[in-house]
């Protein structure tokens, strides 16, 4: 039986919301595998984990519900407003009333007053008095002949003003220009020979300068030659007394063993010479 | 998820369902003190913040009392309502995620850390060890809960805590049935292994199975 239980079902299963058959398919497959039972056996756990989660307890704020439909028109919040306009629109005309505002408007004048209308006497117009009188013509002329000669005077002034400042440029000008000539072909020549010189210097300097490195480090590495030919030679030298003794204390030992040897020999020949004797002389004893 | 009889009889009586729908007002407001607590306390598992969740429930509620009318079938109430508290929890965390932002809580409440979390609980005087035993796990747990994603947080939430069955949290999330019990599978096994990872298991943790 090649059954095997999908994930929805196994969730199913576990809230308890599976379908009789395939409920019990499940039961069989559980029972034949103990790693899926095991792994529904943790789910169940955990479930039984979350339950430690308890409700929070909280009172329900009351809820308004702004727009209702069965809302009377003075509840609309516009007539709020419209009823404050009018309640003060209401007042303002008692207190006049009480006050006895009066606003007239009569042969163009605002008048305001509380209380009794005082009686004001009207004012008759103050007659101007009678002025040479000009057509507007004239005025015109007038204003015309004045403008102009303001313009003249003002464009001659401005004149004058330009030419005196061409006239002080122009001189400065001419003085300034001669000075400034002269210093830079003082400068031009003077920097010419100055920098001739400073370059000669220069040179000099660096011809010196590399001189006096040449000869110092030639002196340092004639000294370190030196130094190391001294060394060297003394090296070769000690090489030389140290071989020397080598071979004399050798030949010293050859000689002592030559002298040993010749001891040797002198007495072995010493003592075949006896013997022979003192045979020979058995002999001819005998 | 633990109704009174006299909850779940209310809630089925057709009556207030309608009287509340033709505008009573007295049966609207019975209606949001059934469900306020379900619904604040699925938006506080949703943000794990009682603010969002005040929130989330007064908009959901608002919402409900002016969209009844339009509510077709009374048996689907249960399901509409979380409808409406699912679309309002996704779209404080997409506003949440724009502008993120520290309570001050967080930021200036100190003391807070060192003192245990039961000196600050109203029932500390009944077995304290166990009060603190309790709310530990209980932050534990929502805390690993909120490591889920949204999609399995909503669904292990309408499940374990709301009741919900498969059928209406597909309704409620306009997908099909089994969507919903993978995305709880799936999310149930995420559970397991966040709380794996914080080393929290039934030896951990002393309560009786």
């Amino acid at each position: 039986m090649s059954y095997k239980p999908s994930e929805q079902d196994l969730m199913a299963y576990l809230y308890g919301e599976l379908e009789d058959d395939k409920r019990e398919k499940l039961e069989q497959y559980l029972l034949e595998n103990p790693t899926a039972r095991g792994e529904l056996e943790k789910m169940s756990g955990l479930r039984r984990m979350l339950a430690q989660v308890e409700d929070k307890e909280v009172i329900a704020p009351p809820i308004f519900v702004g727009e209702h439909p069965s809302q009377r028109f003075w509840q609309a919040p516009y007539m709020k407003t419209i009823m404050g306009i009018a309640a003060s629109l209401l007042m303002v005309i008692l207190v006049a009333k009480f006050s006895g505002l009066s606003i007239r408007y009569q042969q163009q004048e605002l008048r305001i007053s509380f209380g009794d209308v005082p009686e004001v006497k009207t004012v008759s117009p103050v007659t101007q008095p009678a002025v040479a009188t000009l057509t507007p013509e004239q005025v015109q002329d007038m204003i015309n002949q004045s403008l102009q000669q303001n313009n003249a005077t003002l464009q001659a002034s401005l004149d004058e003003t330009q030419k005196k400042l061409n006239a002080s440029i122009n001189q400065s000008l001419a003085l300034n220009s001669d000075k400034i000539d002269k210093l830079v072909q003082q400068a031009s020549t003077a920097s010419e020979a100055q920098v001739r010189e400073f370059v000669a210097s220069m040179q000099t300097e660096n011809a010196k300068m590399v001189k006096s490195y040449f000869q110092l480090s030639a002196n340092e590495q004639k000294q370190y030659v030196e130094g190391l030919l001294v060394d060297f030679a003394k090296y070769l030298q000690q090489q030389r007394n140290d071989d020397l003794q080598v071979v004399r204390t050798q030949i010293n030992s050859l000689q002592q063993n030559n002298d040993v040897f010749r001891k040797e020999t002198e007495q072995i020949l010493t003592s075949i010479i006896s013997k022979v004797n003192t045979r020979s002389s058995v002999g001819l004893a005998n | 998820m633990t109704e009174t009889l006299l909850d779940i009889a209310m809630m089925h009586s057709d009556t207030l369902l309608a009287r509340a729908k033709e505008g009573d007002q007295a049966a609207q407001g019975k209606l949001v003190q059934l469900w306020y607590k379900r619904i604040y306390n699925f938006g506080y598992k949703f943000f794990m913040d009682h603010d969002m969740a005040m929130e989330v429930s007064q908009k959901t509620f608002i919402s409900m009392c002016r969209s009844l009318p339009s509510l077709q079938d009374n048996a689907r109430f249960k399901s509409w309502l979380y409808k409406i508290a699912v679309n309002y929890c996704r779209e404080e965390a997409r506003k949440r995620k724009g502008n993120r932002s520290l309570s001050f809580d967080v930021v200036w409440n100190r003391e807070a850390e060192d003192s245990p979390a039961w000196e600050t609980s109203s029932q500390r005087f009944d077995n304290p060890e166990r009060q603190l035993q309790q709310t530990e796990l209980s932050d534990v747990l929502q805390q690993a809960l909120h490591e889920l994603n949204v999609e399995q947080r909503e669904v292990v939430i309408m499940k374990e805590y709301e009741g919900l069955k498969f059928r209406e949290i597909a309704e409620v999330l306009n997908i099909s049935e089994n969507t919903v019990k993978s995305r709880m599978y799936y999310g149930l096994d995420g559970l397991r292994k966040i709380l794996e990872r914080k080393n929290i298991n039934k030896d951990t943790i002393g309560y009786e199975l």
